[in-house]
């Protein structure tokens, strides 16, 4: 059985080139999602993140990748601004609609640190999953302004400043995380090897 | 909070060099394998500056980043010589995560600060400042501390936080290279002027020097350069030395 790992490739502002790098020492075989025909190419869905909520939206948009992506019924990893975009609702520039998959909203972090969240953070995983496993005790690497509001899927907390937010998130064949694996050393690729060996 | 220990590469293409004062460049080694020695030292993150792109209108060269970038699982922030959302676009393909900006965003146009904050978001946009005393105050200044341009660091950093930049480099021009302390001073004001992170660099002589920064200035992170391509210390005898001080580092 092939076990492709499909990366959402949109617009100028994605980062795929880590994530790719990082999916590869994870031992995956990647395939660059440019075209709505390569959806039937994958077998699995990694949803970088680099960009804004409303600019993403909008690249997803243009590429015709919406409907496709809520319909992908593989597992799908959503990462940083990927996680959020599976939200019903996003607050970056305005409020802009998400794929809906998850029922949340994405707000700005509103606490007494300095926002951005930049580097390393601990998580408190609260419903494991299969793709958390072997690295709840590991440091992630961060780097976010806004935050996944959620209340029905969090599979792992963070803590920053005095405040807590969602980290990370599971939902049938949905997962999502606030921290970017491919920027998270050993961990990361832990996390992302995880991911690669979810049966579909 | 963990404080984040970072290297920043200062790069003249093929080399890394290390300026005094900004200036007298001494050569240091290959970018790429600098990066993978403190990656795997520990850093939590890699700076890579290409400190003549600006000064002589030069594009950064992709290939030194591309290689830099490969193999490290860390964030890659990488500055020099960008004037277009187009330039950070193509920043980001060839591997960065953030990108950092000075000259164009001061001489020119801060709005540039707008523009990619809006498109790639502004955990992505890092502002260099390279700051030089002058009276009670601090003055900015671009090209590696030879252009000035007449705005005040503080009114600059509040400036730059509002047109939604994520994070700021700052560099003081007097303290560079010399390895006899930080400007506490600088980064004091700076940090208590923004609500954003501020990465201090400049002037890390000793471990205690680290240690004071922190403890009195309180930045997000540090950005160290001579110390380690010296081979005085490495990240791990930094975070080390910083743990048992009883202050917060990554593993």
């Amino acid at each position: 059985m092939s076990n492709i790992v499909g990366i959402v490739n949109y617009g100028i502002a994605g980062n795929i080139h880590s994530v790719k790098k990082a999916i590869e020492k994870a031992g995956g075989d990647t395939l660059v999602i440019s075209s709505p025909s390569d959806f039937d190419l994958v077998d699995k869905i990694v949803i970088p993140g680099v960009g804004s909520f409303k600019d993403a939206m909008q690249e997803l948009e243009n590429d015709g990748f919406i409907g496709l992506l809520k319909e992908f019924d593989k597992p799908i990893l959503g990462i940083c601004l990927g996680m959020q975009i599976l939200a019903e609702l996003g607050f970056e520039f305005g409020k802009t609609r998400g794929l809906g998959l998850l029922n949340a909203e994405v707000k700005p972090i509103l606490c007494d640190a300095k926002i951005p969240h930049m580097g390393f953070n601990k998580i408190q995983v609260i419903n494991s999953n299969k793709v958390m496993k072997g690295v709840e005790v590991e440091e992630f690497y961060f780097m976010h302004s806004y935050e996944v509001v959620n209340y029905t899927d969090i599979a792992a907390l963070t803590k920053y400043g005095n405040h807590s937010f969602v980290s990370a998130i599971h939902k049938g064949n949905l997962y999502g995380v606030q921290f970017h694996p491919e920027k998270s050393r050993q961990a990361g690729i832990r996390l992302l090897s995880n991911f690669i060996q979810l049966e579909g | 909070m963990n404080t984040r220990i970072i290297a920043k590469l200062d790069v003249k293409p093929p080399y890394v060099v290390k300026p005094v004062h900004f200036e007298g460049l001494r050569k240091m080694g290959n970018p790429s394998q600098l990066a993978r020695k403190y990656y795997d030292q520990g850093a939590d993150e890699l700076f890579y500056i290409d400190i003549v792109s600006s000064l002589y209108q030069r594009k950064i060269l992709a290939d030194g980043i591309r290689e830099a970038a490969n193999e490290l699982f860390i964030p890659f922030a990488v500055g020099g010589g960008v004037k277009s959302v187009d330039d950070f676009s193509k920043m980001f393909h060839m591997g960065a995560d953030k990108v950092v900006i000075n000259t164009h965003a001061v001489q020119n146009d801060p709005s540039i600060i707008n523009k990619a904050a809006e498109v790639f978001g502004n955990q992505a946009v890092v502002v260099n400042i390279e700051a030089k005393k002058w009276q009670q105050n601090w003055e900015c200044y671009t090209d590696c501390g030879r252009i000035q341009s007449g705005k005040d660091v503080l009114e600059w950093v509040q400036e730059v936080e509002q047109r939604g930049a994520g994070e700021i480099l700052l560099q003081s021009v007097d303290a560079d290279g010399r390895r006899k302390g930080f400007d506490i001073e600088l980064a004091t004001n700076v940090v208590d002027s923004v609500d954003i992170p501020v990465v201090v660099s400049s002037g890390a002589g000793s471990l205690e020097d680290i240690k004071e920064l922190i403890e009195i200035a309180s930045p997000s992170g540090v950005a160290v350069a001579s110390l380690l391509h010296y081979d005085q210390v490495t990240i791990q005898d930094i975070k080390n030395y910083l743990r048992n001080s009883g202050i917060m580092v990554s593993q």
